[in-house]
């Protein structure tokens, strides 16, 4: 797959399961993670990586629909699951629009990552408050906004 | 940074299957929500093995009340405790501090077993756990056992389980009618953040103000988490009031060893345990009525 | 159709749609089909000689396809001000993140195992990590030539005239913390050959100076070599710096294959530049009445192991110390000083920040000495627009501080001050004020910016400028500017940037800036089309017209004639006068003050924070609950981007005042992730007003000014000013972490009084 190497001593499995909709099928090793996979294997760039252990959000997907961190999420642990990352949002998505009305994005390598997990917080909670926006992301760093218009753009996502 | 390439993952789906390989393949090692063990094993803290995935042994996935025990498999996620009606309802506590875990991101993947075997004093589920004199069902090729939570820890990341053996289920007996109590815990951000300090607070109190039964425990301050007698005893049999109050918080260093580390030094966890024992107990007077 | 007024407007910006959805690619989102990757080996020591360096097992390593060493790199010094940072260490290791050596393999994990093979045989030095003592003559050496990089020391009208004269004295002495960037994405890039050059595609801020650098370190004209600034994951300064670039070109120029770097994040937080720790110490003379007669005031700035762009954060630091006040006389002694910590450079900022942290509290603690309410004191002080400032400079550019200040004055917040008490009886609220200033634009180093406009043949404006697009919207702001110009609408003007192959030198993306010169060079190009317009015009009726006028989507020629852009294009083209012109601006400068680089600036920002904060008397912990921003923006762009920079810089703020807390021993770095190192989350960062005082910059394009920058310089005194206001305490160094609170706190007698009054 793009002429992605791996490493000799490399164990390698045929991993199947469902991306943003489709069946996909790669063959990497079991331990690479989920953020591996998609950004060195299947060069699905859309989602970043900022830490590779869970500390800033940046690599949130949706897992059988719950907010998860790639860099956290082995390969064996998404065989035969569905796996939701934001090029699976439809770009015309109300969310998207707000993020970008609001002025919520600057630098914009936090924005996918926050756009997964507030996507999800919608479709649990179509109408937030504040506090549970804050909440919601407060795994989701972001360094450039202040996060005042991210959460605005979140909130008047949830308006519609 | 260490890659996992070369590391070998046994997936499997039921408990059985997951004893089987523990005891016939050599240096597995159990991963669950992998939320500990996947940054441990990146930046080498712990040695790079062989890995079983037990994260789809669903049958360990539960919230449940029977018999008058709250069981919750050890593969229940923070999220899935935090949502449970009857976690809320028999261990408020545990709720609490299931919603303090790491972000939402961490909650739904962080497990409550993982938790509990990681064993870092600073878990957050590990106070609630001894406030609430909760057990463990502890599965393996010699059958379940059962261990009281204090029993569990024997040191500083040195566990009552065996390398074949797996935590099922945590068990906690409703502590019954008239307990009030809260979880706490001192981040160094409001966000995400490991705790410097966190504890809980489970009282039982009499109509008239009375401490009838009383449990302190603490993290992040000892190699295990600990329970306060000392902090206990000067509750049980007196009336909440703030001098009672300063006194029980007070008596929490007899029973602390803390460290110096990155997030804070041993003297400023020593004045955080006084201090957020007695801003909770002021809480639970104030939210019962004892004091104004 | 007439173009709708895109100055001013809040329009949406371009990038923010294609980052939204995820298409946007970053420098750490490109891979080339059979790169090689490439891993940095850097010190394990703050301090030491490198004895030896044996790479053979590396090498022999499968899928190793290289491994370089200083013994590789042609000139092995490079930097902005002095060339003193090898691209890879010889002689010794000054700093834990100094780079060794580079493995550049076939895959991921073959580099980190291969970096692992390396074998340095290091003679351990002693380091020196505290500035103070590293200036002391016997102290071990950083480089050769000792460890003042710079110092610069003013006398200032009659300093002891004044202190004789002054009714109270007040002194004290100030830290701030070594903040570290932490832009989410990382150092990143790639980099490859083509037509015989080598392509450097990296996130970084200027990619001329870039390109030059890189040219220096391979002995190579700089036509050899392109650079390339995609989107950056953020920057703030700390990519003003060379990171990823030497190295990449480095690999590809000997390999001849396309290469990719990425930092991990624990290798930005030590390799990565920081704010400059500082100590300041300030004495106050002023008069019972509250005027302020003279400052003595000594810096020293923790410079860590190379100089980087150290000499201009001190005059940036020197400059602004006396803040925006009619100060008479000053005494400034500063220094920059090596030590083994790690590198400081440029961050949001430049040396304000701990300056008018330093001198903002000075101000709180003149006023409770005076009895004075602080707000009054500054605006008794304040500048004014024609003001003899204190380097003798005139102030003639706008100078909206008293402005500022009289916002906050009636500002709800600020007349709420005094209600201290709260829900907790341990909780304990204040509100704080601080004012702010910084030069901007290079003041007195040539300063020239370049953008090339070209009419496309479809009637469209393209504009080509070396901009980088770091998160703050330049590219939005360029598009309004040259849309308002041209009278076009906004959606007509596309922009190229940052590409040393297609777009000429606009200069650097830092100080606030960018806009400034970006915007003024696209105005004179706007003037360069006029002119060609006027020659095209002389030739086709042998007249030259007196009024070229665009708008519309037209060019209207005295009265008498139009053409729409479209056919204006092609006139151009088929009269060969062609349908590019480039638009040149330099920045007015004056000269320096003896001794300085760039003291003083033309134009300068100005700002005032309000902030509310509830304090834990048991824990120390600080919640900041409002913070108001009042900031002199000259005239607003976009009022999006403006608003949006404001609150970034002061979610920044907050962080270098309260949890930024890099904890450094020994010049080893404790705190290497986002786990340790605290950056403010969303539960950190409370609700910001911004309001914007317009006072028009006449030399600015459409009178703006640098807005980057002064949301940030004064939140750490204002949050703590509001500590002081809710405490009594009076704490002087940042960040006050919840630790150092507490302590605070408690010596004197807080938590002790609590106990007490609830018992
Ligand atoms: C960014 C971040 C933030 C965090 N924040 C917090 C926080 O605020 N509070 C907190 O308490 N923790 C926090 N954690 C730690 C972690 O998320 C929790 O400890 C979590 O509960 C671990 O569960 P897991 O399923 O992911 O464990 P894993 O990583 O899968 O496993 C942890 C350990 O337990 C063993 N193990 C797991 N399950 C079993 C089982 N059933 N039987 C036997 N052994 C088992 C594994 O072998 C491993 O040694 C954080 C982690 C991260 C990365
Ligand atoms: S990259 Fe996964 S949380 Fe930072
Ligand atoms: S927009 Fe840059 S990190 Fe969020």
């Amino acid at each position: 797959m793009y002429g992605l190497k791996f490493p000799h001593s490399a164990r390698t499995r045929e991993i199947r399961f469902v991306l943003n909709g489709s069946e996909t099928s790669v063959r990497v090793p079991p331990g690479y993670t989920l953020l591996e996979t998609l950004r060195y294997v299947l060069r699905m760039t859309g989602t970043k990586e900022g830490c590779a252990r869970g500390d800033c959000g940046e690599c949130t997907v949706l897992v059988d629909g719950v907010p998860v961190h790639a860099c956290l999420t082995l390969m064996s642990q998404v065989e035969g699951r569905s796996v939701l990352t934001v090029e699976g949002i439809d770009r015309q998505h109300r969310l998207i629009r707000a993020f970008v009305e609001e002025g919520a994005v600057q630098c914009g390598h936090c924005t996918p990552g926050i756009v997964v997990a507030a996507y999800h917080l919608l479709s649990q909670v179509p109408r937030p408050t504040e506090e549970q926006v804050r909440e919601a992301l407060r795994g989701n760093l972001c360094r450039c906004t202040g996060y005042v218009k991210i959460i605005r753009a979140v909130l008047k996502a949830g308006e519609a | 940074m260490q890659h996992l390439a070369d590391v070998e993952v046994y997936s499997v789906r039921t408990l059985r299957e997951a004893l089987e390989l523990l005891s016939s393949v050599k240096g597995l090692r159990v991963i669950a929500g992998g939320t500990d063990l996947i940054v441990q094993l990146k930046t080498g803290v712990v040695p790079k093995t062989n890995l079983l995935d037990v994260s789809r042994v669903d049958e360990l996935r539960y919230v449940r009340f029977e018999d008058g025990i709250l069981r919750i498999g050890a593969l229940t996620t923070f999220m899935e405790i935090y949502r449970s009606e009857l976690v809320r309802r028999h261990a408020p506590l545990l709720a609490e501090a299931a919603f303090t875990v790491g972000s939402f991101q961490i909650m739904n993947k962080g497990t409550i077993g993982g938790n509990i075997v990681n064993a870092s004093p600073a878990a957050d589920s590990l106070p609630p756990l001894y406030a609430l004199n909760a057990e463990l069902k502890i599965v393996g090729p010699r059958g379940e056992r059962f261990v009281r939570i204090q029993d569990f820890y024997k040191g500083y990341k040195k566990l009552d389980l065996m390398a074949d053996e797996l935590v099922a289920e945590v068990r906690i007996r409703p502590p019954g009618e008239g307990y009030v109590g809260h979880f706490f815990k001192h981040g160094l951000r409001r966000g995400d953040a490991i705790a410097v300090v966190n504890g809980a607070v489970l009282l039982r109190l009499s109509p008239e103000g009375i401490v009838r039964d009383a449990r302190v425990a603490l993290g992040a301050v000892a190699p295990t988490v600990v329970r306060s007698p000392s902090s206990e005893r000067v509750l049980v049999g007196s009336r909440l009031s703030p001098e009672v109050m300063w006194r029980a918080a007070e008596a929490v260093v007899n029973d602390i060893s803390p460290i110096d580390d990155v997030r804070g030094s041993a003297a400023y966890r020593r004045e955080l345990s006084v201090n957020y024992v007695f801003m909770t107990l002021y809480r639970i007077a104030r939210e019962t009525g004892v004091v104004a | 159709m007439t173009a709708q007024r895109a100055v001013g407007a809040p329009v949406a910006r371009r990038d923010a749609f294609e980052k939204a959805v995820g298409a946007a690619k970053y420098a750490s989102d490109l891979f080339l089909d059979d790169m090689l990757w490439v891993a940095v080996l850097r010190s394990k020591y703050p301090h030491a000689r490198i004895r030896r360096i044996d790479t053979s097992k590396a090498e022999s390593h499968p899928n190793v396809v290289a491994v370089f060493t200083h013994r590789d790199v042609p000139v092995n010094r490079y930097g902005l001000f002095k060339k003193d940072r090898p691209v890879l260490c010889d002689d010794k290791v000054r700093y834990i993140g100094d780079p060794i050596a580079l493995v550049a393999a076939e895959t991921r994990e073959d580099a980190l195992e291969a970096l692992k093979l390396i074998e340095v045989d290091y003679e351990p030095l002693p380091p020196v990590t505290d500035p103070i003592e590293a200036m002391r003559p016997d102290a071990p050496k950083v480089h050769d030539d000792g460890n003042i990089c710079r110092e610069v020391h003013l006398r200032l009208g009659d300093v002891d005239g004044a202190f004789a004269r002054a009714d109270v004295i007040v002194e004290n002495t100030y830290r701030t913390g070594a903040q570290i960037h932490a832009y989410l994405e990382t150092e990143a890039g790639i980099s490859y050959m083509e037509d015989g050059k080598i392509v450097v595609v990296a996130g970084g801020q200027s990619p001329y100076r870039d390109r030059a650098e890189i040219a220096h370190a391979l002995n190579l004209p700089e036509e050899m070599i392109r650079v390339v600034t995609p989107y950056v994951g953020g920057a703030f300064g700390g990519k003003d710096d060379i990171t990823v670039q030497i190295h990449l070109a480095l690999v590809t120029w000997k390999t001849g294959r396309p290469a990719r770097l990425v930092w991990s994040r624990e290798e930005s937080m030590m390799a990565g530049t920081k704010r400059h720790p500082a100590i300041i110490k300030i004495r106050t003379a002023a008069t019972r009445d509250g005027t302020i007669l003279a400052n003595k005031i000594e810096i020293v700035l923790d410079k860590g192991a190379y100089t980087a762009l150290g000499p201009a954060v001190l005059d940036v630091a020197v400059e602004n110390c006396n803040g925006p006040y009619r100060v008479q006389a000053s005494q400034i002694d500063a220094y920059l000083v090596y030590t083994n910590n790690m590198v400081a450079s440029a961050f949001r900022g430049f040396g304000a920040p701990q300056v008018i942290f330093a001198i903002e509290r000075q101000m709180d603690l003149l006023a409770k000495k005076l009895g004075m309410d602080p707000l009054e004191l500054r605006l008794k002080n304040a500048l004014r627009k024609g003001d003899r400032y204190v380097f003798g400079n005139v102030l003639e550019g706008s100078v909206g501080i008293a402005q500022c200040l009289e916002v906050a004055r009636s500002h709800p917040l600020w007349r709420s001050r005094g209600r201290n008490s709260c829900e907790w009886p341990w909780l304990r609220r204040g509100v704080g004020v601080a004012a702010a200033m910084k030069g901007y634009t290079i003041g007195a180093l040539p300063d020239k910016g370049v953008v090339a406009l070209e009419l496309l043949r479809d009637g469209r404006v393209l504009v080509k400028g070396s901009f980088t697009e770091i998160g703050q919207g330049v590219i939005q702001a360029v598009a309004q500017i040259a849309a308002d110009l041209l009278g076009v609408s906004v959606d007509d003007v596309e922009v190229v940037f940052a590409d040393t192959e297609v777009t000429p030198d606009t200069s650097v993306t830092s100080a606030s800036r960018q806009l400034f010169l970006a915007g003024n060079a696209v105005r004179e190009a706007v003037e360069a089309l006029r002119e060609r317009v006027a020659e095209l015009e002389g030739r086709l009726s042998g007249r030259r017209p007196a009024r070229v006028e665009f708008s519309g989507g037209w060019v209207f020629i005295d009265s008498e004639r139009r053409y729409s852009l479209q056919e204006l294009a092609r006139l151009l083209e088929s009269t060969g006068l062609g349908r590019q012109v480039l638009g040149v601006y330099e920045v007015p400068r004056v000269e320096p003050l003896p001794g300085t680089l760039e003291i003083p600036h033309l134009f300068y920002m100005f700002g005032v924070t309000l902030a509310e904060v509830l304090v834990n008397l048991l824990t120390g912990e600080v919640t900041v609950s409002k913070v108001v921003s009042i900031v002199d923006a000259g005239r607003v762009i976009n009022p999006i981007t403006f608003t949006g920079q404001v609150e970034g810089a002061v979610a920044q703020g907050i962080g270098f005042a309260l949890m930024e807390d890099a904890k450094i021993r020994d010049g080893y770095l404790l705190t290497r992730d986002l786990s340790t190192y605290l950056i403010p989350s969303s539960k950190d960062v409370p609700e910001i007003e911004v309001i914007p005082v317009e006072t028009e910059e006449a030399e600015g394009p459409f009178g703006a000014k640098g807005i980057g920058e002064i949301g940030i310089i004064s939140v750490a005194p204002a949050i703590l000013n509001a500590v002081a206001d809710a405490t009594g305490v009076e704490p002087n160094a940042i960040p006050l972490t919840h630790e150092r609170l507490y302590w605070l706190l408690k010596e004197h007698g807080l938590v002790e009084q609590l106990r007490r009054a609830s018992t």
